[in-house]
């Protein structure tokens, strides 16, 4: 397999095209040379060719080259022109030479593309594990806060219950069930990326309309999202979409947990949601200072976080998961900074002419 | 089943849940019957008559669909399904075999006790279901076919009326896309789910004071809808 590093079958059938064409480019140059020129420079531009046939592609072609070159050099230009015969050794030695360039170039060439296919596999496995050890820090972080919180508070419930008063006793309780469920999501979001990388969710597509998405996802998010002050903008004749709704759901719904997470309370955050050509653009925007540029670049991109580290950040996963969504359903997902002083998350989603539905007979 | 004491039978592997629901149910006044596998769940079904049957639907012998459908044999009692997340059709199929609602894994037990008290209130109505329905502005009447807000009269097609009377037969628990699709247009539109869009915007439109953010007819994503009345 070493010889095909990076040559596809379409390219290794261009590469006989080019030898082909440069054999004939270089006959056409002899022609115009022989007047003025001895056999042997109209030999070097044969040469030439076969040398750059064997850098651009690979060994067939290289070789192809030179055999067509010593054939048309030999037969065109060699006296007897037009005939094969090699009455002077010569030209014997023209021809050994020719191939041995073709041969040496072309493997100096694979041992390159092979030392480079080498490289780009051991960077892709470096920037694996180096995602595999943000994962695990991150786990370790996210989860046993969570998981601390609840051993203490369950422990002290079971140990000195009595003698807590019944206001202690409900706000441990308390705790623990609210770290379970963030601890649950953490869960769910790591599942989620994961069975996305792994291509492992094929979405579910059917008619839904986004102003339901909208509402169900404020409806789920409305204890979070109590502090904010949330504005809906839909145009009232949007189309309805093809999407899976239960993904496209998530997806908007981690950007605005994203916003309640990052940003102060009492912040404005605004969705809305435009159609643009053939497809519709969906954006959470919020008013809150906004992003270092740096950040905003990057925001999408797997386990980033904001500048501060800590408790609450959460894993940096929603947005990943939700740009991994989005191209699922061949849209795109961006951020950029809102010139009033804010960061706008925006995502595409391709518009399908929806069917019609029957009009209903004149109400009785 | 007008018992002071309704009985709830859980059929659920995990003994650690087993335990906390029987602790909440039984606090709130409920007698409880636990099945740890699909097939003893089935059968307690069957020789303890409860007035709901609670079904996880990871079981270990057979699946809690199985245990729904084989329990629909024979009984209308309401279902509630506990669903993890990873089973986003399971709980659709769930609801398809005769499922009345569903709990997703982890919930907290205010979440479920509020559905079971939904799934029973439902089942000792009668079988057309509410009949008046009182929104934050709005009434309809189902019965009579007549609808107003605000004191004015205000005009619902007769699909309108149709889905609404079919949500309110279910009262407070979710309605799957293919119910609703296939009560109100019949089985042959049991896909043609951009219809339930239309249609459902078009209700929100008339009779909720925010069709965005919807405080009664609410969407279940993914799912299908549900009415919620308050009380």
């Amino acid at each position: 397999m070493r010889y095909s590093h990076g040559v596809s079958p379409k390219r290794q059938w261009i590469g006989y095209a080019w030898a082909a064409a440069a054999a004939l480019a270089c006959t056409l140059a002899g022609f115009a040379m022989r007047p003025r020129f001895d056999l042997v420079n109209v030999a070097m531009v044969y040469l030439l060719a076969v040398v750059i046939i064997a850098l651009r592609f690979s060994r067939g072609p290289a070789i192809t080259a030179s055999v067509l070159c010593v054939l048309a050099f030999d037969i065109l230009f060699v006296p007897p022109q037009g005939a094969l015969t090699v009455d002077d050794v010569q030209y014997l030695l023209t021809f050994a030479i020719m191939l041995a360039v073709a041969l040496i170039i072309s493997r100096l060439v694979e041992s390159v593309r092979d030392r480079a296919a080498a490289q780009a596999a051991l960077e892709i496995e470096a920037e694996t594990e180096r995602i595999r050890s943000t994962l695990l820090a991150s786990i370790s972080h996210d989860l046993r806060t969570p998981l601390a919180v609840m051993a203490g508070a369950s422990s002290s419930l079971e140990q000195s219950g009595e003698r807590l008063t019944a206001p202690e006793r409900k706000a441990l309780a308390k705790s623990i069930f609210d770290q379970a469920r963030e601890m649950s999501e953490h869960v769910a979001k790591i599942l989620q990326m994961t069975r996305l990388e792994m291509s492992a969710i094929k979405p579910d597509r059917d008619w839904a309309s986004l102003s339901e998405i909208v509402g169900a996802v404020l409806a789920r998010l409305s204890e979070r999202m109590s502090a904010h002050r949330v504005i809906v903008e839909l145009p009232d004749d949007l189309p309805l979409l093809r999407v899976d709704a239960t993904l496209i759901e998530q997806a908007l719904g981690n950007l605005l947990e994203n916003c309640a997470k990052h940003t102060p309370p009492g912040t404005i955050v605004r969705v809305r949601a435009q159609r643009s050509g053939e497809e519709i653009v969906i954006t959470v925007e919020d008013y809150s200072g906004g992003l270092p540029e740096r950040d905003v670049e990057r925001v999408f991109a797997k386990f980033h976080r904001g500048a501060v580290e800590g408790a609450g950040t959460g894993f940096g996963l929603g947005l990943a998961i939700c740009r991994a969504i989005v191209r699922l359903h061949g849209g795109r997902a961006w951020a950029e900074s809102v010139p009033a002083g804010g960061t706008a998350f925006h995502f595409s989603l391709p518009l399908e002419e929806a069917p019609s539905v029957p009009p209903e007979p004149a109400s009785s | 089943m007008t018992d002071a004491h309704p009985v709830i039978l859980i059929v659920e592997d995990e003994p650690e849940i087993r335990r906390f629901l029987r602790a909440a149910f039984g606090v709130e006044g409920y007698r409880v019957v636990e099945s740890a596998t699909g097939r003893r769940g089935s059968i307690d079904a069957g020789t303890h008559k409860p007035d709901l049957a609670i079904v996880d639907l990871a079981l270990p012998d057979i699946d809690g669909i199985e245990v729904i459908r084989r329990i629909r044999e024979w009984s209308p009692m309401p279902i509630i399904v506990l669903s993890a997340r990873v089973q986003e059709q399971s709980k659709i199929d769930a609801l398809d075999a005769g499922a009345d609602d569903y709990v997703t894994k982890p919930f907290g037990v205010g979440e479920l006790l509020a559905r079971v008290r939904a799934a029973l209130r439902n089942a000792v109505r009668p079988q057309s279901g509410a009949s008046v329905l009182r929104f934050d502005s709005a009434e309809i009447d189902l019965e009579r076919r007549t609808a107003s807000r605000d004191g004015e009269k205000i005009r619902l097609t007769p699909i309108e009326f149709r889905m609404l009377t079919t949500l309110a037969k279910h009262l407070g628990m979710v309605v799957t896309h293919r119910q609703l699709l296939t009560e109100v247009w019949g089985p042959t539109h049991e896909s043609d789910t951009h219809y339930l869009r239309i249609y459902m915007k078009q209700l929100r439109q008339k009779l909720e004071s925010d069709p965005v953010q919807p405080r009664h007819l609410l969407t279940e994503t993914g799912v299908g809808y549900r009415l919620v009345i308050d009380d």
